[in-house]
């Protein structure tokens, strides 16, 4: 009874089995007549174009292990640069906001302003037009990310001595959107550094009186152990009015204005500029943090460069090598091929079609596996910028053109192997 | 009628290293017509398979002339050649040479050149060679018989003139033997011509000519029976 049960139990499995290769079939069968009436159009090249899809794609089913050695270093690499690429873009955000604290790459202070003095105190005793702001971003010929106007000046609260700063809000070049680079600033409230907050003992919604006006505090900075610390911040319109000096400024801090060059010294060409339009504005640059950064960006970007070229390189060797095995693999195969009056154009496509089309799954699988990776990590790689990091959809076609063309060109002197090869060798030592 | 396969003065020779010469072929001349069924012999090494290779316009001769089916194979270029064999020839082969990866049915079909009703005719040469319920297996599934059957079929499709055959029936059984000569005969009935390359004497009782081939040199046996 036992055994009677197990026999049945055997054939309901071997008709499931069945049924599953039949359906298998089926749908193969139905691929085939498809693709036979698309190349049936043209019998000359459908004929050509038919045998060799066929035979490409059989023989990558059939030598699972090659083809998932080929595909799966492509893939890698195709990951890899489509990490390196979304995460190099982080890296850049991630190394501005980082190197914005270090200071800005510009400051612009009124022509009049006693340097000795300015570099004493860190902010110039003069005061020029809050429009200077607006005439300097609409400035030709000027480069720039982020302008910020600010208004600073010593100030005592409660008998306590303070810089008081006031700030704009920040200005983008016009028709760009840029992140903002420094914290906004909300009306009637102070950021209130950690020196200046113990001396004055307050804390977050604490309110300060400012001389006649009582602003209410939004946030007790850390430690920086900076200048910052004896900092209270507030909006720009809110010191003027506190200083008495409604409409005025003394000081244009600039980010990004000119790209670090050898040869030409940027302060010069924008002194010269500033001269026409802000005649009232001297510009003081703070190089070693320009040049600094630039470097910093141009050394991450050749590293970038390095790494996908590198990649790229390991990539094609690679699949070279590997197509150099299948080739010999197949010697019989594509002697048998020759013998049987395929040509020379035939043969090459074999090689080739087969790179292309590992290439082009590998484009695939790679830049969505190189996005996944890059969603998943970026943001524990990069805190600060993490929200930033996005997939790059620009990179998808890319890599499905350049992958598949790498792939044919590592495989081209395989390719050519194939097509030199002498039948009557092959077939003389079979 | 012009003779099918003419060979004039054909010589082959092969060098090797330290400038030694191997002769492979030595002024050998053959004509066969259409129709018939012609058998090679002789022992290993002495210059079967380059003559199957030179007749097949694989290989060049060092000299002679080679003329298959009206073509003048030395005139042809490499894929003239490589069209001409698609066309106009045949081949079977000791070791089958069969796409592993293809099935019974697609590997006849590899042999139809651009024939448009070449899954048509493959399925006629499957029943007719005995591979109804083979036709979707794999050679890995085949028996020794079945595969060199396949490899028969793909070198009728095309409904050559020539059909050149390496040693088809050195690895098969009695059977299979008698079964592969048998549709290679009446192939030649039909008008077609075959160039048979063996060391067995099983051939003996289907062919039309028997000739011997030693040291590159071709002689014409008498046909026993």
């Amino acid at each position: 009874m036992g055994i009677r049960l197990l026999l049945i139990g055997l054939s309901t499995e071997r008709i499931v089995f069945r049924r599953t290769v039949c359906k298998l079939s089926l749908n193969y069968l139905g691929f085939c007549q498809m693709t036979t009436q698309i190349f049936n159009t043209d019998k000359a090249l459908g004929f050509a174009m038919r045998t060799t899809v066929l035979l490409i794609w059989k023989e990558l089913l059939h030598r699972k292990g090659s083809f998932f050695l080929a595909a799966s270093v492509l893939t890698a690499a195709v990951a890899l640069c489509v990490v390196v690429t979304i995460t190099e873009d982080a890296n850049q955000r991630e190394t501005r906001r980082v190197t914005r604290d270090i200071g800005f790459n510009l400051r612009i202070i009124p022509r009049g302003t006693d340097m000795e003095e300015f570099y004493l105190s860190n902010y110039s005793d003069q005061t020029m037009p809050e429009s200077s702001l607006d005439k300097l971003a609409r400035m030709k010929n000027f480069s720039y990310n982020h302008l910020v106007a600010s208004l600073q000046k010593r100030f005592l609260i409660e008998g306590h001595r303070v810089l008081l700063m006031g700030i704009s809000g920040e200005q983008a070049p016009p028709g760009k959107k840029k992140p903002p680079m420094i914290f906004s600033v909300e009306p009637g409230t102070l950021h209130v550094g950690f020196e200046a907050a113990r001396l004055l003992g307050v804390k977050k919604g604490d309110a300060i009186a400012l001389g006649e006006k009582t602003m209410r505090v939004a946030r007790a900075m850390p430690e920086m152990g900076t200048v910052d610390d004896i900092r209270v911040i507030g909006l720009l319109s809110d010191v003027q009015e506190v200083l008495g000096l409604k409409g005025q400024i003394n000081e244009i801090k600039a980010i990004d204005c000119l790209c670090m060059t050898a040869d030409k010294n940027p302060q010069g060409i924008l002194q010269e500029q500033l001269q026409q339009t802000l005649p009232e504005a001297r510009v003081v640059m703070q190089s070693s943090i320009a040049e600094a950064r630039a470097r910093q960006r141009q050394t991450s970007e050749k590293y970038a460069a390095f790494v996908l070229a590198a990649v790229l390189l390991v990539g094609a060797v690679w699949i070279g090598a590997l197509a150099v095995v299948n080739v010999r693999q197949r010697f019989g195969e594509i002697g048998l091929l020759r013998s049987l009056g395929y040509g020379s154009q035939m043969i090459g496509s074999l090689v080739l079609g087969r790179a292309v089309l590992i290439g082009l799954i590998s484009a695939l699988l790679g830049y969505f596996l190189g996005t996944w990776l890059a969603l998943a990590w970026g943001p524990e790689i990069f805190p600060v910028t993490a929200k930033a990091i996005r997939a790059m959809p620009s990179l998808l076609p890319w890599a499905l053109f350049v992958t598949p063309l790498l792939a044919a060109v590592a495989s081209l002197i395989p390719a050519a192997m194939a097509v030199t090869q002498d039948p009557a060798e092959v077939l003389r030592n079979q | 009628m012009p003779p099918t396969i003419l060979l004039t003065n054909v010589s082959k020779h092969y060098l090797m290293p330290r400038g030694r010469r191997v002769v492979g072929l030595d002024k050998v001349s053959l004509s066969v017509e259409a129709g018939q069924f012609v058998l090679v012999e002789g022992p290993s090494g002495s210059g079967k398979t380059t003559l199957l290779l030179t007749v097949g316009g694989m290989q060049r001769p060092s000299s002679g002339q080679v003329t298959v089916a009206g073509y003048d194979l030395i005139a042809l270029s490499h894929s003239k050649r490589a069209k001409f064999r698609a066309e106009h020839l045949g081949f079977v082969f000791q070791m089958f040479h069969l796409v592993p990866y293809l099935n019974v049915l697609e590997n006849i079909c590899l042999g139809a050149g651009r024939k448009s009703d070449a899954k048509a005719q493959a399925r006629v040469l499957v029943d007719r060679l005995g591979l109804a319920d083979r036709w979707q297996h794999k050679p890995s599934r085949l028996s020794v018989g079945e595969c060199q059957r396949t490899a028969l079929a793909r070198a009728l499709i095309a409904r050559p003139e020539v059909i050149l055959a390496d040693e088809p029936t050195g690895n098969l059984d009695p059977e299979n033997t008698n079964r592969v000569l048998e549709v290679l005969a009446s192939y030649c009935d039909e008008g077609g011509s075959v160039l048979l390359v063996t060391h067995g004497q099983e051939a003996y009782g289907h062919v039309d000519r028997r000739l011997r081939l030693e040291n590159g040199r071709l002689t014409e046996l008498k046909l026993e029976g």
